[in-house]
This record gives structure tokens, sequence and C-alpha cells, in this order.
């Protein structure tokens, strides 16, 4: 049995049995990616004490562990990679409703000028000078940002309460166009070396220093979209069937698009606060899933939601320790690894129809 | 036969003819250029000076070899323009300031920029060729960040253009004082100023590097969130070992510039830190993070509050200017061997 038949006979198990499988063993991928992650870094710290310090951060008390261990395991690794499963999350859950709702493979969050959106406010908080003169400025000039841009490529495409998904895409490609543009006038206009400097690597998409505050920054919204986008999986699976069937099914397929729409640029514009672009996530995360698990949005929407943390968290441990005490960008890492891997399912898979 | 006065005649027209002849195929020097020629002699300083193909040429024209290639300086320069800030700080010392015909931004930049006061008055220019151009210069000497299609743009109009390496060690330092003022026909003046820079490292280290115990001193600036430290071959690493300190990046292995994490410098443990970041974009924030950080608490820098913001001008420049940071350093490293301020700034060509 090769394992082209087993995945055949994995996508034939019902829905339910699907999640009961994979769920629970992706999930103890990313548990036990995260206790690895914990363990990793500059300072040296016992596996027991990594194990008792993360407890005593959640509130769980057990034998006192050295102090700079604790403060370590609490105040930098947890957050950090909190933050980048949190991103992971979002992106995956977003690339997987964006390729549903434009019935594309290619599509990703980045489709409907969201993370540009976010890039550019983002920039301009660096630019202006804002982001030395509160903290917060990035992630909400960000948040803004790719708010503005939804909202934009939407009134773009909306006429008469309805969305043309081919305008759609039409209009995020120009967005997109547009404000990659505004992101090169102000690297141009840019006189000095130092905001300059902030601004690519912000691009670069990295999760250097994130804290707590970065936690409750992006969590909430990012919980509450998925949750939004997890309540669509249903009505994507039926919008796959084409308006007519969807609408007879008792879709109604206007306000499930517009819900799809403002959740995944909810999810994505909070990754995009916190964590800069990182690249490939929402694209191959997916892709991947789809051929292992089929196109059903009720089982791909929160394997994605999985995937997607695990293949972020995954990159941030080789950036944080491949060339430590220094670091790597995790977008960059993503980015290395994401388009080779997805280049090699397209060979590999070529023959293969994509249904969605 | 021909008489002999036809004879005379003919020979004093001939030889007139020939001195004319002789007078029109010799070049038209200017006299100053000629002077300048007759009264330079090889000197031995320009010796083994990297880009300077024959030192013994210390007439015109002479040749440098930049990182552009080589390179034919035809007389004496009289309108430069640097696009580059190190660049502009030696030149600055080493020329009259009417020859530095204009400046790029950062260089009337006081946040990054020793010079900036001197500046402040000249015609601004981009990276963008034509703005260089319409300041008509005769020679442009800048740095290898400058674009190549800028660099192929400017020799297309036959404006000679040097691109050199700025140094980030003190003795590499000296030769680009001394292969710009051989550029500039400032050869004198170069060889005078360089000993006036050697002197000051000289004073420097002839205490510092006496010490037996070096602290550990880290260089670190914050923009955003990401935390970078300077470390092996970086100009804040050759200071903080011109100042009696160990670079503790360098020492961790880091070479160059990269980002870190807090954890970074709790495995760094320094001694002391420097935050090289100019006050204008968070330094003192980034202090008080770096002090209040719990995480931090055992570092030795954090702990005994020896986390000193310093001027990132001084630090980050690729200049003689550097020896001013490496003397403030030096004066927070060991306040008893250096009670007393520093000068200043340096000597001004006349």
């Amino acid at each position: 049995m090769d394992g082209q038949h087993i995945l055949r006979s994995f996508r034939r198990l019902s829905v339910g049995t699907r999640l009961v499988i994979g769920l629970p063993a992706l999930s103890v991928l990313v548990l036990a990616t995260g206790l690895v992650s914990l363990r990793l870094g500059p300072v040296p710290i016992k596996t027991l004490d990594v194990a008792w310090a993360a407890l005593s951060a959640m509130g769980i008390d057990g034998p006192s562990v050295d102090r700079t261990a604790q403060l370590v395991v609490e105040q930098i690794r947890l957050p950090r990679i909190v933050v980048g499963a949190a991103v992971g999350m979002a992106l995956g859950l977003s690339g997987t409703a964006m390729q549903g709702l434009f019935r594309n493979p290619m599509a990703d969050p980045g489709i409907i000028g969201v993370s540009a959106g976010g890039a550019v406010g983002a920039v301009t908080a660096i630019a202006i000078g804002l982001v030395d003169l509160f903290w917060l400025a990035l992630p909400v000039f960000a948040f803004v940002g790719a708010a503005l841009a939804l909202l934009l490529v939407y009134g773009i495409a909306a006429v008469g309460g309805h969305i043309s998904m081919a305008t759609l895409l039409l209009a995020g490609v120009a967005v997109n166009a547009f404000l990659g543009a505004v992101i090169s006038a102000i690297i141009y206009l840019i006189p000095n070396e130092g905001p300059l400097r902030e601004i690519l690597y912000w691009l670069a998409g990295g999760l250097d220093s994130r804290s707590w505050d970065h936690v409750w920054i992006a969590l909430p919204p990012i919980a509450v979209g998925a949750a939004a986008l997890a309540l669509t999986a249903r009505d994507l699976n039926l919008l796959a069937l084409g308006d007519d069937e969807a609408r007879s099914l008792g879709v109604r397929t206007g306000a499930t698009r517009t819900a799809l729409l403002v959740a995944s640029a909810l999810v994505t514009g909070s990754a995009v606060a916190v964590s800069g672009s990182i690249a490939f996530v929402g694209l191959v995360t997916p892709h991947v899933l789809r051929l292992v698990l089929g196109p059903d949005h009720r089982v791909l929407m929160p394997m994605s939601a999985l995937g997607g943390a695990l293949f972020v968290m995954l990159a941030d441990m080789a950036a944080r320790t491949v060339i430590q005490p220094a670091e790597f960008r995790v977008g960059v890492l993503t980015a290395f690894v994401g388009a080779p891997f997805f280049v090699f399912l397209l060979i590999k898979n070529k023959r293969q129809v994509y249904t969605l | 036969m021909i008489p002999e006065k036809l004879r005379t005649l003919g020979l004093a027209v001939t030889l007139g003819l020939s001195l004319i002849l002789t007078a029109c195929t010799v070049p038209i020097q200017p006299t100053e250029d000629i002077q300048s020629a007759a009264q330079a002699a090889p000197r031995p300083e320009l010796r083994d000076v990297p880009g300077i193909v024959d030192p013994d040429n210390t007439g015109w024209p002479r040749t440098v070899e930049g990182l552009n290639g080589s390179t034919d300086v035809e007389a004496p320069p009289k309108r430069i323009i640097t696009a580059s800030v190190g660049h502009d700080e030696m030149t600055v010392a080493l020329v009259p300031l009417e020859r530095l015909v204009a400046v790029g931004a950062s260089s009337k930049d006081p946040t990054y920029s020793n010079v900036a006061g001197l500046l402040a008055e000249k015609p601004e220019i981009s990276r963008d060729p034509e703005t260089i151009i319409a300041q008509d210069p005769d020679i442009i000497v800048t740095s290898p960040y400058f674009p190549a299609e800028g660099v192929e743009a400017l020799e297309r109009v036959a404006i000679p253009v040097v691109q050199t390496a700025l140094a980030h060690d003190a003795e590499a330092r000296l030769n680009n004082i001394l292969l710009l003022g051989y550029i500039f026909g400032e050869e004198e003046r170069a060889i005078e100023f360089a000993a006036e820079v050697q002197q000051r490292h000289d004073n420097l280290v002839a205490v510092t590097g006496a010490k037996d115990v070096r602290p550990s001193v880290l260089a670190l600036t914050r923009y955003s969130d990401q935390i970078w430290v300077a470390g092996d071959g970086s100009t804040e690493g050759s200071i903080i070992e011109a100042a009696g300190g160990v670079n503790a990046a360098a020492t961790a292995g880091i070479a160059g510039h990269q980002t870190i994490s807090l954890e970074g410098v709790i495995v760094m443990a320094p001694e002391l830190i420097m935050i090289t970041q100019p006050l204008a974009y968070g330094a003192e924030d980034f202090r008080q993070d770096l002090l209040n950080a719990e995480a931090l608490a055992e570092v030795p820098a954090i702990n005994r509050e020896r986390v000193h913001i310093v001027d990132s001008k001084l630090f980050t420049t690729l200049s003689y200017w550097n020896i001013r940071g490496a003397e403030e350093l030096a004066r927070i490293l060991w306040p008893d061997d250096f009670p007393n301020p520093p000068a200043e700034g340096f000597s001004q060509a006349n």
C-alpha cells in the first residue's frame, strides 16, 4: 500500500473521523514543538526547569526554579512561542478561507490587500517616527492599515450590496500594487538609515522580542476571527457548488462572503500587526493539508489553524537557534522553506486535479 | 650655389618654425599645476597606501585604484562631491570647505554627521546621478554603497568616480585619509592630519592598551522591537577594543551587525552596555526597558546600572571621528585615567 493509496483512503473517511484522528495528532505535534522550542535558546536551561517554569507561568506551582531561567521562559520564550502560534493559526485559517472563497489554490491572505495595507500602516508609523514615541503605534497602525485596505477593496468590488468575486480579485491585485508602490515611495523618500533599516526588517517578518503585550494585542481579535471563520466552514463548502446551488441550500451568499472577508482581514491584520509580513504560511499550509485531508472546509479550517501554528513555530525555532546567539528572520525562513516545498508539491502533483 | 645670406636666412626660418611647432606640441598646463608638480616630492608615507597606484607620482595626472577600477585624476579637483557621510567628514578635514560643493542629506543631519554644522549651507544631492551632475563636480569619491548603476551613469558623462571602502580599524583609517588626500592633491595636509589622528589614537591606546583586566562591553541598538548587536568587524567593535574593552558580541561569535533576543544579552553577560542609537530614535526608552527587564537582572551591566547612551554619530560613522568615540567610551570605562573630556574636534584644512 503506497502513500497515495493511504491518503485516498484517509480522505474517504467521514468528517468526524478525520477530525478525531487529525486534530489530536496535529495538536500533539504543536504542543511538542512548543515544548522543544521552550527548551531551546542561548541560555541553557534544564528540561525539567523549563517545564516547571512554564507551568509556573500558567499559575501552576511546582518546585522553585532558578530565577533567571524562570524569567527567560516566562518573559522571553513563552510569549514569543504563543505569538508565533497565534500568527501561524491566523495565517493558516485565512489562507484556507481565501482559497475556498476564490476557489483558487493560489489565493492567500494577501490577495485582498490586507497584508499590504498592514505593511503600509506599519511602515508609515516607522517613517514618521511614531514608533519611537508610542510602542503600540506600530501594531495599531498596521491593524488600521489592514482594515482600510479591506474597506477599499470591498468598496471597489461591491455593487448594489453584491460582491463580484472577479472584481474583488482584480481590485485586490490593483490595491496590492498601489500599496506596494506606497511602501516603495516611503522607503525611497526616507533620508536616514535608522528608520530605513527598521522598515526593511519589519517587512521581512519576525517574532523578535515578542512580549505578553503582543499576545494580548493579537490573540483576542484572532480568536474572534477564527471562531467566525470556523462557523462559515459549512457554507464555504456549499459556495464551492456555485451561488445558485448554495442559495437553494439556504446559504446567504452575500452575507457569508462578507463575513469571510471581514474575519479573514481581522485575523490577518492582527497577525501582521505583531509579526510583520510572514510569507507562504497562508499559501502552503492549506495546500498541503488539502492534499492529505481533502477539500472539506469543516476539516480543513481547524486543521489549517493548527498546521499554520506548527509551520510558524518550527520556522521560529530554527530562526532562534541556527545562528545563535544571533537570530534569523522568521519571514525569510518561511519563504526559504515554503517556496521550494510549494514548487515540489506542484511538480509532484501536477497531474492531480485540485478540487476546492 | 646658394648665397651665404640666403642659407643663413633659410636656417633662421627653419629654426623659428621648429621652435613654433615645438611650442605648439607641448601641452599647456595651468601655472599652479606646474608649480605643484614641481614642488611635490615623493613622500614615503604614501607608499603601501591601498589605492595609490604610483606613490612616486605626485604630479598630474595621477591614477588611483578604487573598487570600481582604475581612475585617472587629471588635475587637483576643485569641485568635489562624495555622497557619503564618512567621506564628507574626511574631505572637510583635508580641503578648504569651498571645494566640497554639495553633500547628501545625512551629512547635513547632526544626528548622523560630525560635520553637519560646517555643511549646513551646502547644496543637497541625492543618489540620483542627475542631482550630482547638476553641481558640476570634477570628481566624485564615494562609498561601496553608492549604486553601481549610478557610478556607471556618472562615468558615462566623463566625471571621474572613485569608489573606496572606509575602514573600521585605526590603521586602515589612516590609509583612507592618505588616499583621499592624494586624490584631492592635498597629500601634505593628509600626512599632517593622519599624524594628528594617529597621535590621538596612540595617546588613548597608551593607557587602555596597558590594562590587564578588560571589561566586556556590548554595543546595542533597538529599532522597533529588533535588538541589534555589533559584533566582530564592526565599527563599534573596533572602538570598544581601542577604549580598552572586550567586545562581548565578538567573543560570543557574532560577526558584523546581527539581531539578538534578550536571551542573547543574558548569555553575553556584558559588564557595560552602550546604546549607540540616536536619542531621537528611542535610545532612552531602550535604556529604561533594559534596566527594567526582570530577565536581565543578573546581567552585570544591568544590576550595576552601567547602561550608557553614547553619541551615536561618533560610533557609527566611518571616519577619524571614531577616535572621539573611543575617547568617550574610555572615559566611561576608565574615569580615573581620563578625568578630563577629550578635545572636541580635529584640525580643519585651511
